[in-house]
């Protein structure tokens, strides 16, 4: 099998918190195309992870290196541009605006024209708006949520407030998406639709994924690979069947949550 | 006829004061306690400019809007950048304000004496312009909110770390609706000025800041038409309210309580005025009127 471009890597990441390591010494690569897991309890570190990746903490000390190079020191802005974009736990959608204004934001996040034309309402302005909001509700569709399109995100039932938040992650266009906990709250049928929606979005749009989650299945059933994160520090490593039977992850973290299938 | 053309102008200004306002603190979410800072500075600029320079009346607001704008990058940029908000945000405007009242009272070059203000000003604001002046500002910042800058203003608003996560330059979005305050407050400065001929530092209290924060608020969210309406309002108020004088202060302030209580969201929330809902509310009169078809009544309304 050829040797898969490594397109993240974190290296000895660690962030303190005062006298708390939240994130100790974590060690990862993301082979590029992949879905990779991060499962673990509460508390363990995951989306601190994510955090530091995303310039939204500053690590301790370590390094992340997208593409070959560190990305330490660039502002979460910044992260986005260069192609990685992510989803809340707790869903951050922009409440009083309506789904297809919060995914043209991802699309014109640095606006395709000056102020001056902005101010002036020109042609090219309301053109480049108007396909604008064609991408967008492309997006919106390919989530399943295009009726939504005119409502405001507050409107909108839970379960498709979290497709909107994907749905402006990916209008971003990144190559490396990560998703913290998207199936939070969804029972095994909403699981199952979304192990197969996150699939085909990886292969529609050439996407590297990464996610967190708690729901086994969705996690065994998609990750090539997964990293199992316990009070900070990694615990395992390995495929997905792996780390089903490892005792040491069973002991942390499957055994007190069995999930009835 | 005079009485109500110049309450008019009076409430224009008012109007053109607060639009700039509106895009930071409505759209942008940055309460500013300082916007009579860059009133200030449009007053005192544009006056001077054209009393002891000979500018002529509409370059010196421009200018006098550029040199705000200056004024505002440089209050603008340190807070901004060190990711001040809320309170925090609104408290470093007020000190600003202040900063620049104590500056200007205390220049003194040549002849010119801050403290002692500037005289003479010709009196060149009249209705006309100030209806010019605020369609073409308002006409300018509608297409703004209506853009993608103004999108980005209201995500930042909403949800500024996501914002920021999607790529959205937080810093820079903030900073150009403070810019764009602090022109269009300058330019209603300047026709203040060009309107009671005289600029003294006694005219521009921090009250007036408070007040332009609360036609802001009181006029609604996400919405020009509403401030716009309020401001306009709340400044002829005191005019219309004259014959109730001594109680016009306590009604002013009651009515402000009872909006905040039974609508938080502003008069128009998030609503432009418009005239759709004009249609509906016809049809439903007609339909109404037929159903209760009273006898010797050919139902409905013609």
């Amino acid at each position: 099998m050829e040797e898969k471009k490594i397109i993240l890597e974190t290296r000895k990441l660690t962030v303190r918190f005062g006298g708390l390591t939240a994130v100790n010494s974590v060690s990862m690569s993301v082979p590029e195309g992949s879905i990779t897991g991060i499962i673990g309890p509460n508390g363990a570190g995951k989306t601190t992870l994510f955090n530091m990746i995303t310039a939204a903490v500053e690590p301790s000390s370590g390094q992340v290196i997208y593409n070959g190079a560190s990305i330490l020191g660039l502002g979460p802005d910044e992260i986005a541009r260069i192609g990685i974009s992510r989803t809340f736990q707790n869903i951050r959608v922009c409440s009083r605006m309506t789904a297809l204004e919060n995914v043209i934001i991802s699309i014109q996040r640095v606006p395709p024209y000056s102020v001056f034309a902005a101010m002036l309402g020109l042609p090219s302005v309301k053109r480049k708006d108007r396909e604008a909001r064609e991408q967008a509700l492309g997006y919106l569709k390919m989530l399943g949520i295009g009726s939504y399109a005119n409502s405001l995100a507050s409107e909108m039932p839970y379960g498709q407030q979290r497709r909107l938040e994907i749905a402006r992650a990916i209008a971003t266009r990144p190559k490396l998406l990560l998703l913290d906990e998207p199936a939070a709250g969804m029972n095994n049928e909403e699981c199952r639709e979304l192990t197969g929606l996150i699939r085909e979005l990886r292969e529609k749009l050439d996407l590297t994924v990464v996610l967190i989650e708690h729901h086994m299945e969705v996690v065994m059933r998609l990750c090539d690979n997964i990293y199992v994160l316990n009070l900070g520090s990694l615990l395992r490593e390995g495929k997905p069947s792996q780390i089903q039977s490892d005792a040491e992850v069973i002991k942390a973290y499957l055994g007190e949550k069995r999930r009835r299938n | 006829m005079q009485y109500y053309l110049s309450v008019l102008t009076i409430g224009g200004i008012n109007v053109i004061l607060i639009l700039g306002l509106t895009l930071l603190t409505s759209y942008t979410g940055l309460f500013s306690m300082g916007n009579v800072g860059f009133m200030m500075v449009g007053a005192y600029c544009s006056a001077a400019l054209n009393v002891e320079f000979g500018v002529p009346f509409i370059p010196s607001l421009l200018i006098s809007g550029v040199i705000s704008m200056l004024l505002g990058l440089l209050i603008g940029w340190p807070t901004v950048r060190r990711k001040l908000k809320g309170d925090h945000f609104a408290v470093a405007l007020l000190g600003f304000a202040s900063a620049i009242k104590v500056l200007i009272c205390n220049i003194e070059i040549g002849d010119f004496d801050g403290a002692m203000g500037i005289k003479n000003v010709p009196k060149l604001t009249n209705w006309y312009v100030v209806l010019i002046v605020g369609a073409v500002i308002t006409f300018l910042l509608w297409n703004f909110v209506h853009s993608a800058y103004g999108r980005n203003c209201r995500a930042v608003r909403e949800q500024e770390v996501a914002a920021q996560t999607m790529g959205i330059n937080v810093s820079r979005t903030k900073l150009l609706s403070l810019l764009i305050n602090a022109f269009t407050t300058a330019i209603g400065g300047g026709l203040f000025a060009f309107y009671t001929t005289i600029v003294v530092p006694t005219m521009f209290t921090q009250n007036q800041s408070s007040n332009h924060l609360i036609a802001v608020v009181f006029g609604g969210i996400n919405s020009i038409t509403g401030p716009v309406l309020s401001s306009f309002v709340l400044a002829i108020l005191p005019e219309l309210l004259r014959v109730i004088s001594t109680w016009r202060l306590v009604i002013y302030g009651v009515l402000i309580v009872v909006i905040m209580l039974v609508k938080p969201e502003g008069l128009l929330g998030y609503k432009e005025l418009n005239f759709r809902w004009v249609k509906p509310a016809l049809a439903k009169a007609r339909a109404l009127l037929k159903k209760n078809k009273l006898p010797g009544n050919d139902g409905g309304k013609a």
